[in-house]
């Protein structure tokens, strides 16, 4: 019996058969087909712009994505996301503190916030749906009362900064940050013992808890993280925007967070990520969103657009998942 | 009787022709052919992989056979579906529940045939009608208790209810004793008795040699997807032939000498009661001893090692490690603290993620060791922490990335054992370590423990299987209805050991008749 | 008797103890609770939420979650604003072809989820913001206000405290009734949400059942979207927001099972009067209106934590 490395065949067709190759491939075709429409869509200016809200949608995917990890959803990413960019705006305006402490106060906010969720959730063991719908509405309440959903314009001047900075002509700093992001999650869930124990609590938690593997912990770092993540991405709207608005987030966020992770192959039932399908999962829904902006069709029509193409990526796979195992 | 009346002349005769079923170039079944008469309860057994599973989703509609095919009375038969199945008169009842818990048991038997009174749901015929389907068992449950609070031995009898109402002539059960207690089985094997009196054809699977003993009158054997017997008597088979039909060649039992004299208590249980329901448990396990755990299902032997290890909470009495008094919380604690393992009699549950690699899952009790200082986990790390695991225990993968669900049931129970001996542990509760594996398997699995216990892992060992734990077991302490009834030192001979063994199970509990002749013994 | 019990469902008590409980406190608490007008905006109020938490509750029902129950109503409001505005349709015909509409977009849903295998989650997702991107295209944001003056004024009308407005839930309310517990269709609806394998091994077609309750729930969207342009005098592209939220809510409050095949229509009903209770004694207490969002989200968390804490003491006995 050996245990020698996978020949080079059986590697190819895994890699053939990913949903990344797709999405790759779809990204490039559209990228081509609205250049050639529109130069200008090919424009530093362009992909700065995209670039920027990308950042926004694969943070707020990644948020999702480590919840799903463990088998559980994350209704309240948006209210978290809010909670955190009307916090930093208080804590700049109101307090005064400067931008990055300011920034670093309200990740801790997104961190604790979705701590609450994964003690709930792991303590109760309430169904996480049902959990993180009343926490999304506990949070975005508690955020309005305190606000009185009066948006904060008047920020110091450093923040705007950074969201209009430009690396290399078109690389905005967010978008950077979002790709180590990408690839610290990568790290974590291939190598780190915390990722591998999510994994594994996610796709069979009886197994897992069997095994040595606190189930509960798992539970509750996932949601702390997806609250710290979406805090981020909330971050980066305030960067981009120069200002914290509490139309934010919210329900807004609910379809790109999970449409990122599920057009990338990330399991909903627990136990499987894909960090790069994610990643490319929004960088698709961002071509198109931008795309038919340069292209001058409707903004109004791209909600269609989206819901019928997550449905056609979906059923994509479906089928050829059922293909290939009919070829089999 | 009206019943007696409507049952007669309403036999009929199942056969299996020559059937044939391969998937993916792997022949699950070849060639086979048996026949299941009116009046006769005929057991179907064979190992894991013999075909079994596969003969039985044929002749249930779930799935149609690429050569041969089935007859009713005679006259050639095929099912698209299991709604065809049925409606040709064979009612199955398989080993997951197939009943609607909210609804109750008068809408669960009626449900594919609602009775309507104008328009609208007629409940009294309901409960008319299905109450004359129970009757055709004796059965005194009320048709409008909601199934859910049913226990599952109930279940299975209205499941039975359901189908014979549904004129099921050919009643097919497949390991129906898997989850009842026995009392509740001898209450079914009466009522099958009683059924093979009216006529009907039973097919009785089951990997229990001592129960097929007990009741069939046939047995039928598949071994690797052929006949090794077909609808033999019985009466004409012994306990020790039945198993060389299954593995095609003599038993071979493990050399499991005594080797080392005991050594020191390393986990003591003192009058522990737990809230499982346990009361007052004695036992103590040492050092390079294997102690038994005997029990039939529902003794409670499951819930105790559960209860050790954390997932249950002990209420009453003492648990001693290693001489102290401890509490354990949760299974996490009992591994790295109290270096305490549970090999799972469930592994497709709870032993093993079915949708992660072979490394994976073996690696899973040890990757905090593994790890660097940046609790990372490298995959070389990984590959030679588990490697000579997985060569000692001789698990068949292609390498170490192929998901667990590829393998073999065998293979499958080894990586669930690969991922205790990399966690090496002082002490390993082994749960049911050979059910529904082959016996060649079987047999390493045996060897493997037995090594374990040498090499100074104290072992307690929970089996149903009399054989397995008197070939294994240096001391058995027996349970009954959750609480010790006795422990036996093992002589290692098996007339002596099993009579020993039974007369403590029933010396707490009146003698219940199982089948023609009370327990049978080889 | 039985056949009535069977008809109102699970153990709602605890429920209508709270809304009576409540009604007294908010009665000694502010003078204007007791009053006819007042009642009456409550229920008017209410009117359209149990709609859509019926709408909601019978696919819990069936054992799946529809997340387009906002985005089709808003999608049913500007169409049918759209037909009594710009086809200047008479009521009689406007008012069937709404519904109609709303069955329909409920049997794209649900032909989607049963015949591709989707998840019903992902699926009714996507669709939900396909009905948003159509209602949206359509109107460019702008309502249409051209609603004719009987409707609106059929929506104001009442008899004492009692909303017109309130007549079709209450009718509803015993027809779901009716069909989840004295209908063959019903039944077996409730089956799959069960135990949908053992339901097919009874005939019992899942694909089918899942159909019917996304029709059915598209019907209760629209139903719910055509009451809302009556309320508000005029058909809003955003009617249908905040409709996920109080959809899941009032069943679950209300005693629905989350893994399908048990809900509770009166329970149901209540939890959605009680919720509307509570935003009515907000409002008359003066307190800040965002509290609504918060104590939704907080009774939420109170009712499944009760019913955890029943499930798991059950368990231990």
């Amino acid at each position: 019996m050996s245990l020698a490395s996978e020949p080079a065949q059986r590697a190819w067709g895994r890699l053939r058969d990913a949903p990344q190759i797709g999405l790759a491939a779809a990204i490039a075709a559209l990228f081509i087909i609205f250049t050639a429409r529109q130069p200008a869509f090919a424009s530093s200016f362009n992909l700065f712009a995209m670039g920027r809200s990308l950042a926004v949608d694969v943070v707020v995917g990644f948020s999702q994505m480590v919840v799903l990890a463990t088998g559980g959803m994350n209704l309240s990413v948006g209210a978290i996301g809010v909670c955190c960019v009307m916090c930093s705006g208080w804590l700049m305006h109101s307090l005064g503190l400067p931008p990055p402490l300011a920034f670093l106060l309200a990740l801790a906010l997104g961190a604790t916030l979705g701590g609450l969720n994964g003690v709930a959730i792991a303590r109760t063991g309430v169904n996480s749906f049902v959990a993180t719908l009343a926490t999304a509405n506990l949070f975005s309440g508690a955020m309005l009362i305190l606000t009185r959903a009066v948006p904060i314009n008047r920020l110091p001047p450093e923040v705007s900064a950074i969201g209009s900075y430009r690396m290399l002509g078109f690389v905005s700093p967010p978008l950077v940050v979002a790709l180590l992001l990408g690839a610290a999650l990568f790290v974590f869930f291939s190598y780190s013992v915390t990722g591998k124990e999510m994994l594994a609590a996610g796709a069979n938690p009886r197994a897992a808890a069997l095994s040595g593997i606190s189930v509960d912990r798992s539970i509750i770092v996932s949601h702390l993280l997806s609250g710290l993540l979406a805090g981020l991405a909330g971050l980066m709207v305030v960067v981009r925007v120069g200002a914290a608005m509490p139309a934010v987030g919210g329900e807004d966020w609910l379809l790109p967070s999970f449409l990122g992770p599920v057009l990338g192959g990330t399991a909903l039932a627990g136990g499987s990520v894909a960090v790069l399908g994610a990643l490319l999962g929004a960088t698709l829904v961002t071509i198109i969103r931008s795309g038919l902006l340069v292209l001058n069709i409707g903004n109004f029509w791209l909600q269609l657009f989206l819901g019928l193409f997550l449905l056609a990526a979906v059923l994509a796979q479906r089928y050829r998942g059922i293909a290939r195992a009919r070829l089999e | 009787m009206a019943r007696h009346s409507r049952r007669e002349n309403l036999t009929m005769r199942l056969g299996v022709r020559n059937v044939t079923k391969a998937f993916a170039n792997i022949r699950a079944l070849d060639g086979v052919s048996m026949e299941f008469a009116p009046g006769e309860i005929h057991a179907l057994m064979g190992e894991n992989g013999a075909g079994k599973s596969t003969l039985v989703k044929i002749i249930t509609g779930v799935q149609r056979p690429d050569a041969g095919e089935l007859s009713l009375d005679g006259r050639p038969a095929a099912f698209a579906s299991p709604r065809d199945a049925l409606a040709a008169g064979i009612g199955a009842v398989h080993q997951e529940r197939n009943l609607i818990p909210l609804f109750s048991v008068g809408e669960n038997i009626m449900l594919e045939r609602l009775p309507t009174k104008s328009g609208v749901i007629d409940y009294a015929a309901i409960d008319r009608r299905a109450r004359e389907a129970l009757d055709l068992l004796d059965l005194g449950i009320d048709t409008r208790t909601q199934v859910a609070r049913l226990s599952v031995a109930q279940m299975q009898l209205v499941e039975i209810a359901k189908a014979l109402s549904l004129n099921a002539r050919v009643l097919l059960l497949d390991e129906p004793t898997a989850s009842i207690t026995d009392h509740e089985a001898a209450a079914l094997f009466a009522v099958l008795n009683r059924l093979k009196g009216e006529g009907v054809a039973i097919v009785f699977v089951s990997h229990k040699l001592d129960e097929v003993m007990a009741i069939s009158d046939r047995v039928t054997v598949l071994r690797d997807g052929r006949l090794a017997a077909s609808g033999e008597p019985i009466s004409q088979v012994t306990r020790s032939r039945l198993v060389s039909l299954m593995i095609g060649r003599e038993e071979r039992r493990a050399e499991i000498a005594r080797g080392r004299a005991p050594g020191e208590t390393v986990l003591e249980l003192a009058g522990v009661a737990t809230s499982y329901g346990h009361a007052n448990v004695n036992l103590v396990l040492r050092r390079f001893e294997i102690l038994g755990l005997y029990g039939l299902v529902g003794a409670g032997r499951t819930e105790l090692a559960k209860a050790v290890i954390g997932l249950g909470e002990i209420t009453g009495g003492r648990l001693l490690v290693n001489g102290r008094p401890t509490v354990i919380h949760n299974p996490h604690e009992a591994l790295t603290r109290r270096r305490i393992g549970y090999v799972s009699e469930d592994r497709k549950g709870e032993g093993l993620i079915l949708s992660h690699p072979v490394g994976t899952n073996v690696a899973m009790t040890i990757w905090r060791r593994i790890a660097s200082v940046l609790r990372l986990v490298s995959p070389s790390a990984e590959r030679r922490a588990v490697k000579p695991f997985v060569d000692r225990l001789a698990i068949k993968a292609t390498s170490l990335s192929q998901l667990v669900a590829a393998l073999s049931g065998g293979n499958q129970q080894k990586v669930s054992i690969a991922k205790w001996l990399a966690a090496e542990t002082h002490i390993l509760i082994v749960d049911e370590p050979t059910v529904g594996i082959d016996i060649k398997t079987k047999v390493e699995l045996h060897e493997l423990i037995g090594g374990l216990s040498r090499q100074g892992v104290a072992v307690l060992l929970i089996s149903s299987d009399m054989a397995e734990m008197i070939a294994l077991a240096d001391r058995i302490v027996v349970m009954h209805d959750f609480g010790v009834v006795g422990e036996i030192e093992n002589d290692r001979r098996y007339e002596t050991m099993s009579k020993a063994i039974m007369e403590k199970i029933h010396g707490a509990d009146a003698p219940q008749p199982i089948g023609h002749d009370g327990l049978a013994s080889p | 008797m039985t056949a009535v019990r069977r008809a109102i469902g699970g153990d709602w008590a605890g429920l209508l103890a709270v809304l009576v409980l409540g009604g007294v406190a908010a009665a000694f608490l502010s003078p204007s609770f007791l009053t006819e007008f007042n009642i009456y905006v409550m229920l008017r109020s209410a009117s359209v939420a149990v709609l859509v938490a019926f709408s909601q509750m019978i696919m819990l029902a069936v054992g799946q979650m529809n997340l387009s129950v906002g985005a089709l109503g808003g999608l049913v409001a500007v169409l049918f604003g759209g037909m009594l505005e710009r086809l200047g349709l008479p009521l009689i015909i406007a008012i069937p072809l709404a519904l109609l509409v709303g069955v329909a977009g409920g049997l794209i849903n649900g032909v989607l989820t049963s015949r591709t295998g989707v998840n019903g989650f992902i699926v009714t997702l996507a669709t939900g913001s396909a009905f948003t991107g159509i209602n949206l295209g359509l109107t460019e944001s702008k309502p249409f206000h051209g609603v004719p003056r009987e409707f609106v004024a059929l929506g104001d009308s009442h008899w004492d405290f009692i909303p017109a407005l309130l007549w079709p839930p209450l009718i509803v309310a015993p027809l779901l009734g009716v069909f989840l517990y004295h209908l063959k269709a019903g039944r077996w609806l409730l089956a799959v949400g069960g135990n949908p394998s053992a339901a097919q091994l009874s005939g019992v077609s899942a694909d089918s059942m899942v159909i019917l309750a996304h029709a059915i729930s598209g019907g209760l969207s629209g139903l719910a979207a055509i009451l809302a342009v009556a309320q508000l005098g005029a058909a809003q592209p955003e009617t249908g927001a905040g409709w996920l939220l109080v959809s899941f809510a009032g069943p679950i409050i209300g005693g629905a099972s989350l893994a399908g095949g048990s809900v509770s229509i009166t329970g149901a009903f209540l939890a959605v009067l009680v919720i509307a209770l509570i935003e009515n004694v907000l409002v008359l207490a003066n307190v800040d209106p965002y509290w609504v969002q918060f104590m939704l989200g907080a009774l939420i968390m109170l009712t499944v934590g009760i019913n955890r804490w029943r499930a798991i003491r059950a368990a231990r006995t």
